[in-house]
Formats: C-alpha cells, structure tokens, sequence
C-alpha cells in the first residue's frame, strides 16, 4: 500500500505505547502537549495534572540492529500547580499546554512549559555522569534522583500584542496561536478566532499592534452558516522548517500559507469534511470547540494533524496522497503495519470503513509530534501516547 | 441528538427539543474524559430548515452560555464565539422579521404543515404566508391562543409595575463577567443594581444585542424545559421573558408552544 511521506514502499507501524490501559482515565492524565526536542532525542509530554514527562531515544542495540531504538522514561517531574486567583475568583489549571524546547547548547537540556498564567523555564542536566549502573545512593541511603531539575527564571510577562478593546463589550476576536519564525527571531505570527493570521515584526515597534502581513481566506458565501465563524477560528499554526510557509488548523481543515501570499492559502486539506453536515451536532456537544493540533515533517513535504475516533491523517503536500490511521490498543503489537483507515460518507458502507455515526467523538486526536528527522511520530490519545515510526525493511 | 448510531427523525421542531434534552447531560469539559464510552452525532442535518436550526442553535447558544451557573467555566475564546454567534443570529432574525408576514398571523396556522415549519416558505412567500395571501375562512382570528403556560400575566404586569432585577440576573451577569476571564475588568454589578426593567424599550433591547451587551441572561425561550431544568434560573426569567416577549422570538415561541 503506497505510504505517505517516503513513497511507495513506505509504510507506518506500531512502535509504542505509554499510559494506563485502564478504561477510566483519570483526567490529570490526559496528555495536553507533545514535543520532540531539536535533535529528536528527547520527546517531552505535558498533561492536564500539570506534570511534565520525557523520554528518551536510546539507540538500537547491537543485539537488535533491526529495530529503530524505543523512548523510554528520562525524567518526570511536577512543572505546574494549580493556583487560585482570590481576587478575580478564578482557578488556574495547572494544566500544561505547551512545551518548547531550547536549542542545545551544552550538556544540560532547556525547555519551556507553560500553563494558562505563567511560562517556566526547567533546566534537566544528569547530576552525575556515571549514575548509571552504580553509586545512585546518598550517604542516607535513600535513592539519588539522578537529575537535577532546575526552575530557572518565572519571568513577568511583556506584553507585545493586545488586541483588547477598549470597551471589553466590543471584544469579537481573540489571539488563538502564535509562533516565533524559526530563523528570524523577531518576526511571529498570531491567529485569531475569525480565521486570519497576522505576522509581525518586533524590530518596527514594541507593541506589535499593526502587523506586517495580515492572511485571510475570502469566505465561500455559499457554504455560510452559523457555525462559520467558530469552524473558521484557527486552532494552531505552525511555521515549516525552511521558514517559508506556515500551516493553520481551523475545525475541518489544514491551510498552507506562502508567506509572500497573503489573500488566500497555497494549499488547502480537508481533514474531515464529512463533519460538515453534522457541525449541529458537533456544536451541541461541545465538539466544535475541540482545538486540533497540526505538524511538519522534518523536510516539510508532509504534514500531520488529529481527528476523531483516534483518527489521525497524514498529507503528502508533493503526491498529494493522504492517509487516514488509528491510535488504538488493537492494531498495537510490536512492529505491526498500520492499517489505513476509512470513514464511509456515502450510503453504502464498504467492508473496512466505518460510518460517521459510529465514529467516537470522546476519542480525539488533539496533539502530535514529528521528529526533526526522521519518520517517527507521537500521537497523544487522550492519556496514552503512541510512538510510530517506519518499517525499516 | 446524540444517539447511539441511531436514526432519528427531524421532521417537526416537537422532535428537535426532545433530542435537545438529553444532549444536556453528555457535555464534557473540552477535554474531559469519556463517560459511558464515547457519544456520536445523529444522522444528517439536511432536513432541517433554516429556521428549525436557527431556533436550536439559538437555544442552545444560551444554554451553554449560562452553563457557567453549573460551575463549568467557559473560556474567553469559547464565550467570544458563542457571543458572536447568537449576534449573527439576531441579525438573522431581525432580517428576516423584514421579509416575513407578522406573527400573529403565521401562529393563526396551527396545522402541522404550518408555514413557518415549511422549508419553501423563504423562496416561495417573500412577503406573506399562505394564511395571509388566501384569507379565506380556514383563518383563525387574528389574536394569538395563547397557552396557560404562556406567562402574558407577568409580562403585563412587568410592564406596568417597574421594579429592578431580581439578584439572580444581576450574580449573573456578574458571573459571566468572572467567567470571561484575565481580560474582563467590567464592573457590572453595579451598572445592573437599579436598572428598572421600564428601561428596557423594545428597541432599545436588540440594539444592545447587536452591540454586544449581551451577557449569559437567565432565561429560556422554552419556558416548561427551563422549570424543570434550572429552578434556580427560573425566578429571574419573567422579567426578563417580558422584554423578549416583544422582540422577534415571539413568533418562535408562540409556535412551540402551540405545537406542545
């Protein structure tokens, strides 16, 4: 079966899985952040109990040269917790959701987490080199944590955009995702909840009120409807690694924006179009307000994002082939081949397809991660995460 | 409407509110784990009209605005969009209040195929019903039945004794204030402490909608649903009910009511 990302004897399978089996999920457990750090050896995950853990890739062992190498269990450690705010009345999820890794520039690894109120800076070095294998005991006896965690530096917040009107009774637009440029440190871009995109410069001024660039898509008048507006409001953008393009994820969609062109997308994905008829529903039970997650491949010739039912989708932007797979505990043995997946939109179901109305919309594929280099991916499910990568043949 | 991969019929608005009720107890936070393993979405909404969805989604936009009451807080994003969308559709309304004949006369239908529920009511009747344009005598009169359930005694006298909020609608709005999040700064417990309901004119109520002074309010277009559901809400809705009653809903729910 042709493959996406790698051409046509590639294929995806099964690699690993972490997390509870248990059928109740314990809500602090669900993953809220996936991210591979620069060189791909370190895959850090947030959750909702404000916990940060990471993991590590160890190279293939020589008795084992078939095999890519598996992540295991690096560091863990309690990044954020929740806080009450007494004078607005409002408790603050220690919920973590996003981590950025720093680039590395010594032994120890950066990264950053943050929650809805404060970004944190964690330092993770091996305290001792040689804790591996022995003397991982103090003079007390009790067990030497092999790892010093660090937090660095909570920092008061600088506000480069506010888009806040003056009379908050006029707000009709908040900022929904921003990300710095991968090479020009001083240019970002910021989303909003009426689908554009607007990319600014720090260098023109301090407070980035006008933007440089400003992206938006005309709408199609024909397919308005009540539900435009809030499937239109972006849920992440994401810049690609040459610099050049940047991808946003609405409810139905991924968009691939040429920086040099700002009236409409380069290219267009449906992630899900058979939502479409069903955005009533999907309204009602809170569904349409799901925030998806969107990501380049290394050499950006592909991307990936979540859908339903542990669905996930993969597109090929030079074949244009895509691909639909599942994170499930059936199709998880060692090294097993994905088997691509189908939802039947039209009256006859075939065989392998499964109809929008049995789709499971409590599973969802919100957070993934592509390694920097090679075709390995993290699919977080809810609270397990899935390692895939290639079949090296 | 979240079946199990059941059919379900949409063939008059009676069914939408009963599908409306059970949805109620299936919502999540945005990523709350799963409770009785996992809910689906009903068959397609094609056959819906134009108006049935825009009752719904109308509903429900105020349910989940409110749900905030329930302890769920809503997000800053989540309130702008539901905002944003219930303008969108008072605009809607107020449009096509313009278009359509007035509503006593599409009530004075009480058959099921009434026009209002007609999908080609829009495209074939710019102007007037088949109600209005045949007058003949299949017409009843001209004045709405109104139900028993159809609180017209609080409207009335709402109207002619002016009194201020009851505190469940001034906490409220307050409440929604404090759900919007780090952003809100307004104080609007004191603006609401001695406004008199007199104040609130016809017109004046849709163009603050528009402006977007439209806060979580504590009140139902379905008036039986909301006594059962949310008692505590329910003091504050005749005062408030009396305002829209003069606004575009009232056709809307005139014409549920007639249809329960």
């Amino acid at each position: 079966m042709a493959g996406v990302a790698g051409g046509n004897d590639f294929q995806w399978c099964f690699s690993q899985v972490k997390g509870a089996i248990d059928e109740d999920v314990a809500e602090a457990d669900i993953i809220s952040t996936v991210e591979f750090n620069y060189s791909g050896e370190l895959l850090a995950t947030g959750d909702k109990g404000g916990r940060v853990v990471i993991f590590q890739h160890e190279q293939e062992s020589k008795n084992r040269p078939h095999l890519r190498g598996e992540y295991n269990v690096y560091s863990t450690f309690q990044s954020h917790e929740p806080e009450f705010d007494y004078l607005k009345s409002l408790e603050i999820e220690e919920k973590i959701n996003k981590i950025r890794w720093l680039p590395q520039q010594n032994a120890a690894h950066f990264l950053l987490s943050t929650n809805d109120k404060t970004i944190k800076l964690w330092k993770i070095s091996e305290r001792d080199k040689r804790a591996e294998g022995y003397n991982l005991k103090d003079e007390d006896g009790r067990l030497r944590d092999p790892f010093r965690i660090t937090s660095l530096r909570v920092c008061p917040i600088t506000h480069i955009v506010d888009i806040k009107p003056a009379n908050m009774e006029e707000l009709t637009e908040v900022i929904t995702a921003a990300e710095c440029h991968p090479h020009q440190c001083n240019v970002f871009v910021y989303s909003s909840s009426k689908g554009t995109i607007r990319l600014c410069d720090m260098r023109a001024a301090a407070l980035c009120d006008r933007h440089s660039k400003f992206f938006e898509e005309p709408e199609d008048p024909s397919s308005r409807s009540f539900f435009s507006e809030i499937i239109s409001s972006i849920s992440d953008v994401k810049f690609s690694h040459s610099g050049r393009y940047m991808m946003t994820r609405d409810y139905l969609s991924v968009k691939v924006w040429d920086l040099n062109m700002e009236n409409r997308p380069v290219e267009t994905y449906q992630v899900h179009e058979y939502l479409r008829s069903k955005l009533c529903s999907l309204y009602e039970n809170d569904c349409i307000f799901d925030k998806f997650e969107c990501c380049w491949n290394g050499s950006d010739s592909a991307i990936m994002t979540g859908s339903y039912n542990n669905f996930f989708r993969m597109f090929d932007r030079n074949t244009r082939r895509d691909i639909t797979l599942e994170a499930s505990r059936e199709s998880s043995k060692p090294r097993a081949t994905l088997k691509p997946r189908k939802v039947s939109t039209g009256g006859k179901r075939k065989k392998d397809e499964i109809s929008v109305d049995s789709l499971d919309f409590n599973k969802k594929i919100l957070h993934t991660a592509w390694h920097p280099k090679d075709n390995v991916i993290a699919v977080a499910a809810t609270n397990n995460l899935y390692i895939f990568q290639d079949k090296i043949n | 409407m979240l079946g199990r991969g059941v059919k379900r019929k949409w063939s008059c608005l009676a069914d939408l509110e009963a599908e409306a009720l059970p949805a109620e107890k299936q919502k999540n936070g945005e990523e709350g784990p799963g409770d009785e393993g996992g809910f689906h979405v009903a068959p397609s909404e094609s056959d819906m009209s134009h108006l049935q969805q825009r009752q719904l989604v109308l509903g429900l936009c105020l349910e989940k605005l409110q749900h905030y009451q329930a302890g769920v807080e809503l997000s800053l994003r989540r309130s702008v969009l539901l905002i944003n969308t219930l303008r969108q559709i008072q605009e809607d309304m107020q449009s096509d209040g313009v278009e359509t004949c007035t509503s006593e006369t599409l009530l004075n239908d009480v058959n099921a195929d009434s026009c209002l529920l007609r999908d080609d009511v829009r495209e074939d009747m710019p102007v007037t019903c088949p109600g209005c344009s045949e007058g003949d005598g299949d017409d009843l009169p001209l004045s709405p039945p109104l139900s028993p359930e159809f609180p017209s005694q609080e409207a009335n006298s709402s109207a002619d004794q002016p009194r201020s909020l009851p505190p469940a609608t001034i906490s409220s709005f307050s409440d929604a204030v404090n759900a919007m999040g780090y952003l809100s700064d307004l104080a609007l417990d004191d603006i609401f402490e001695d406004i008199d309901t007199s104040m609130y004119e016809t017109s004046d109520l849709p163009s603050a909608w528009a402006a977007g002074s439209l806060w979580p309010i504590s009140v139902s277009l379905w008036a039986d649903e909301d006594v059962k559901m949310r008692p505590s809400s329910h003091a504050s809705a005749g005062s408030l009910q009396s305002c829209l009653m003069d606004l575009n809903e009232l056709d809307h729910i005139m014409e549920i009511l007639v249809k329960s």
